[in-house]
């Protein structure tokens, strides 16, 4: 059976975080849909050669009358979406059961909606974080932007306590008005704190999407042997009979998501909760589909 | 006071630190491993932690106990009471182990059987004895031995004597071995005498009348008899083949095999289909089923073919149970031997039933033609000159008056190559003639004949009657009770008296009531000569018309002839000797057991008769007899040794009798069960603790195996 190239453990064999944004993208945009991020005022720039996959109603049909050859015409495209992408780069990211880990997935994540968002000229810029700023690359609209968050995705290191509300608190101010925000963390993390500095980010008209990547095993804990569990971020340890826990392990983690996820709804942030051993692009297609269907509603009313 | 019986299984208390070690171990083991949520594990293992660890503390100290109380179980604590036996600690003593090893002791209700038990139990107590100890291991399987067993102090000795005691196939004599066992104590020097006995406690073998005078003996010259129920104090099963009583038909063509099997059933409960087969030469013959009622005995015949003309071997069988010795029962048949007789009727009449003959020739082949092994043929005096004696086995001289004297000198040559001649008298005889023609073949010279007229029980002349002479003759030895009985029933109105010195080597077969002889034999170098000193028919006596002159006359012919061999055998029991008269020019025999072991067996006198003996009866089977190597026409070629069937009723004997045929000895009766200790087997022991321990265990692991799984 040939492999999924978009399974966790596919992609993570592809070194280039590039290559790997790229065919995430392209395989999930080919013949799906459309870009829900479209600029709206269109200039046009040069024309060129036409070439399969074209849009047929860009045609120059007067080029065609006089020359025999297609050309198509290309417009410089005005956007007035920004983007800030904040990629959490703490300790407890770096966990992996198998395949990749939570951190390999949600920069590869990072790198497909810049990717995505980048093709249809709209600005984006990162931010990886712990319980500081790591690295900041500030959003634009270039493709040749990419490679700049792709260096900086590809150089974080995941370690240190995460402190998601003090970041977005420093970039309340940074960040403008209708922007687009998307956090990609675990949210191990104080949510009361991050949903109280989303809801100023939210006052400003900034659309917000929280991507909570969590690995199977945190989702299902099925370890069977008495084990020491350490931290990721601290010197904490602790022997625990998995058999015994499990229950309410299971029990509190589910709460916690619940909750969260209650928060959000009750706060309009747009929350998606992804399995880090789902394929990234059956969770990005179901991402896009949403928020496509999810605009469209918006556009009518 | 605690003490153990295999204290070295305490060291398995050693192994209760493998829970711990396997604790700790797993504790060091436990694996390591980075975890991102590792805030809920801390907030839900703040409350379990408690719990968890709790529940790895409690199964630490319940595996722990467990291995220690397996341990001190296996160990097989007992607590000992202190009152008994210790008062013989460190004082010499002299002891005689007696082992049962008669047959019922093979019963095997589990993987062992009783002797086996008794052994080990033997062994154990052997064990117990000090360097001033003296022991000596007896059998209980009835032969007294010429020399007395000798006490030993080597203890190598006295047990690889148990090792070497081998099951037997005899009936318990209980009462021989303790005969033994304080005859052997009587001459011990130490303080203290002891008996101990290792037995089944079946009824059978305790004999009721030794002890009234053997307690007495045993209460001054024993200071203890131990007694040991090896059978754990169960009540024991079994059906068991108690009879076989073959007959054989010699027809024509074939003959007719009849056995009449009597099984019994020494069970509590009644048996259903319980399958009986025939086999004659390896061969099944015919079977059926029996159903028996609890301690009771059923009979049923069973019929078949044997082919004539051989030495036939054969046995009953039941299917196995937990006591096989009495499970098969061995016969032989034959139907080898065919005697030629010659019938010279001194007397014939032209009515048949008047002949002289008449009835002989029909008690010797009663029926029809020559469904006997005796063939007769009669002929008259005139026809005598045209036969040869020497194709006839016997000749029978009935009523004869005279012979032509080369017949004479035939009938002489006739005898002393191996033929037989009988002599009947009758009116026809004058004693003056057989006197001189007949000198050289009568055991006994004639005198005058008396006859006794009158039957009236006042008359002083009342007919005479036959009785047994001593020592008992062996044509009269092979007849039954029944038949002996009828002796005196027999009337004699005529007879001839005989000169009382016997012309040679003579033997009175049968007397009349007045002591006189009635049938004489001599022997003729290699042949014999019988002298009947009445008729043969009817004329001088009610004998031809009586139920025992057929076996009589048919068992005559028989020992005549030298072939004594009957066509059924009658059984022996194992341990019981085996005798047969020694043919005339016979030094020794073979005879093979049936384990192959072969025994030469030379002549002896019995009762004035040379005959061979045989002892070594010792296993159930069939035994060959050959002379130089091949079967002999005068021997029997084969005979059957079975088990006594007393002792197949294993019925057990009350401890309380036992206590009461031993009256004033000091006794101990106590009842062993596989692995006991020697001190338990003695009684010194009270309590066992194991059983307990093992229960406890048991509750142990339960516990455990619900607090590991919750």
């Amino acid at each position: 059976m040939a492999e999924n190239p978009f399974d966790p453990v596919t992609l993570s064999k592809i070194a280039s975080m590039e290559l790997r944004a790229r065919l995430i993208v392209d395989g999930v945009l080919s013949g799906i849909h459309k870009s829900p991020y479209k600029g709206s005022s269109i200039e046009f720039l040069e024309h060129k050669e036409y070439s399969p996959g074209n849009e047929i109603k860009h045609i120059d049909w007067k080029v065609l009358a006089k020359t025999d050859r297609y050309y198509v015409r290309q417009f410089e495209e005005e956007t007035n979406l920004k983007c800030f992408v904040f990629l959490d780069t703490s300790g407890s990211m770096g966990y992996k059961s198998t395949g990749v880990s939570k951190f390999e997935y949600a920069a590869t994540l990072a790198a497909s909606l810049s990717y995505l968002l980048l093709k249809q000229s709209d600005l984006v810029g990162l931010v990886s974080f712990s319980d500081r700023v790591l690295q900041y690359i500030p959003p634009r609209s270039r493709l040749a932007h990419f490679h700049a968050i792709l260096n900086a995705l590809t150089e974080s290191k995941t370690m240190g306590k995460s402190n998601a509300g003090v970041i977005l608190s420093e970039f309340i101010e940074k960040i403008g008005r209708r922007s687009l925000i998307i956090i990609i963390s675990d949210f191990f993390d104080d949510t009361k704190k991050i949903i109280h500095q989303l809801k100023y980010f939210q006052f400003k008209k900034n659309e917000i999407i929280l991507f909570q990547i969590l690995d199977p095993y945190e989702l299902t804990f099925p370890f069977e042997t008495i084990t020491f569990f350490e931290s990721m971020e601290d010197d904490r340890r602790i022997l625990a009979d998995p058999k015994s826990i499990k229950n309410r392990y299971l029990s509190e983690i589910n709460h916690f998501l619940e909750k969260f996820k209650q928060s959000c709804f009750e706060n309009q942030i747009d929350y998606w909760l992804i399995n880090s051993s789902i394929p990234l692009d059956q969770a990005l297609i179901k991402f896009l589909e949403r928020r496509e269907s999810a605009l469209r509603s918006i556009r009518k009313s | 006071m605690l003490s153990f019986l295999n204290p070295i299984l305490l060291l398995g208390i050693l192994g209760a630190s493998i829970p711990i070690i396997i604790h700790l171990i797993n504790k060091k083991k436990a694996v390591a491993h980075k975890f991102a949520a590792i805030d809920f594990i801390l907030e839900t293992n703040k409350r379990i932690y408690v719990k968890f660890k709790l529940r790895q503390l409690i199964l630490l100290i319940l595996r722990t106990s467990l291995l220690i109380f397996l341990a001190i179980a296996l160990a097989r604590p007992l607590i000992k009471n202190l009152g008994s036996g210790t008062a013989e600690k460190n004082i010499p003593t002299s002891n005689v182990v007696i082992i049962d090893d008669s047959y019922s002791m093979q019963y095997a209700d589990r993987h062992e059987s009783f002797f086996i038990s008794a052994k080990a139990a033997a062994k154990r107590i052997v064990d117990t004895f000090t360097k001033d100890d003296d022991a000596v291991i007896i059998g209980c399987s009835g032969i007294a031995s010429q020399v007395l067993p000798e006490l030993d102090y080597d203890k190598k000795h006295i047990l690889n004597s148990i090792e070497l005691l081998q099951p037997g196939f005899t009936t318990t004599h209980i009462a021989t071995a303790l005969d033994t066992a304080v005859e052997v104590l009587t001459t011990a020097k130490s303080p203290v005498k002891r008996i101990f006995l290792l037995t089944d406690l079946t009824r059978n073998g305790w004999d009721p009348s030794w002890f009234k005078i053997g307690h007495e003996k045993l209460r001054r010259h024993v200071s203890k008899v131990h007694i040991i129920d090896i059978s754990e104090g169960k009540t024991l099963k079994n059906i068991a083949i108690t009879r076989v009583e073959p007959r054989l038909d010699i027809l024509e063509r074939d003959a007719e095999g009849q056995i009449k099997v009597t099984i019994s059933n020494f069970s509590p409960g009644r048996v259903k289909d319980v399958l009986v087969q025939v086999l004659l030469d390896g061969k099944r013959v015919t079977q059926g089923f029996f159903n028996i009622d609890a301690h009771a005995s059923e009979s049923k015949e069973f019929f078949f073919t044997v082919e004539k003309g051989k030495d036939h071997v054969g046995w009953v069988e039941i299917a196995g149970d937990n006591l096989n010795a009495d499970n098969k029962r061995y016969f032989t048949m034959n139907t080898l031997h065919k005697l030629d007789t010659l019938l010279i009727d001194g007397d014939p009449k032209t009515n048949i039933y008047e002949s002289e003959t008449f009835y002989l020739e029909k008690a010797l082949n009663p029926g029809r033609e020559h469904a006997s092994s005796i063939k007769p043929l009669i002929c008259s005096i005139q026809e005598v000159n045209n036969i040869a004696f020497a194709d006839f086995n016997i000749v029978f001289l009935c009523n004869v008056e005279t012979l032509p004297s080369e017949k004479i000198r035939e009938l002489e040559k006739f005898v002393k190559e191996g033929g037989s001649v009988i002599f009947s008298l009758g009116n026809k005889v004058d004693a003056a003639y057989y006197n001189n023609a007949l000198s050289a073949l009568l055991p006994h010279r004639l005198h005058t004949t008396r006859t006794f007229s009158s039957d009236s029980p006042l008359s002083e002349e009342q007919p005479l009657h036959l009785k047994t002479s001593e020592p008992i003759h062996p044509v009269i030895r092979v007849l039954s009770e029944t038949q002996m009985n009828t002796l005196s029933s027999v009337k004699f109105y005529r007879m001839f008296y005989i000169d009382p010195t016997p012309l040679g080597n003579c033997k009175t077969v049968l007397s009349f009531s007045d002591d006189t002889p009635a049938i004489i034999e001599r022997q003729i170098e290699r042949g014999k000569v019988v002298l009947f000193t009445s008729s043969i028919d009817r004329e001088w006596t009610d004998l031809p018309v009586k139920p025992f002159f057929l076996p009589l006359m048919q068992q005559l012919c028989r020992y005549v002839s030298g072939s004594t061999t009957e066509e059924v055998h009658k059984e022996i029991l194992v341990n019981h000797g085996w005798q047969f008269p020694c043919p005339y020019d016979m030094n020794a025999i073979e005879i093979t057991n049936p384990e192959g072991t072969q025994t030469i067996v030379q002549p002896r006198f019995i009762d004035n008769e040379r005959s061979f003996e045989y002892n070594e009866t010792t296993i159930p089977g069939i035994y060959a007899v050959t002379a130089g190597g091949k079967s002999h026409p005068q021997l029997p070629q084969k005979f059957p040794v079975n088990v006594d069937a007393t002792e197949s009723n294993l019925d057990k004997i009350d401890q309380k009798e036992i206590s009461a045929f031993m009256g004033g000895t000091n006794l101990t009766i106590t009842t062993s069960h596989t692995g006991e200790g020697a001190d338990v087997l003695l009684g010194e022991a009270k309590k066992t603790l194991w059983g307990s321990l093992l229960f406890l265990t048991l509750c142990i692991l339960l516990v455990e195996s619900f607090v590991s799984r919750k």
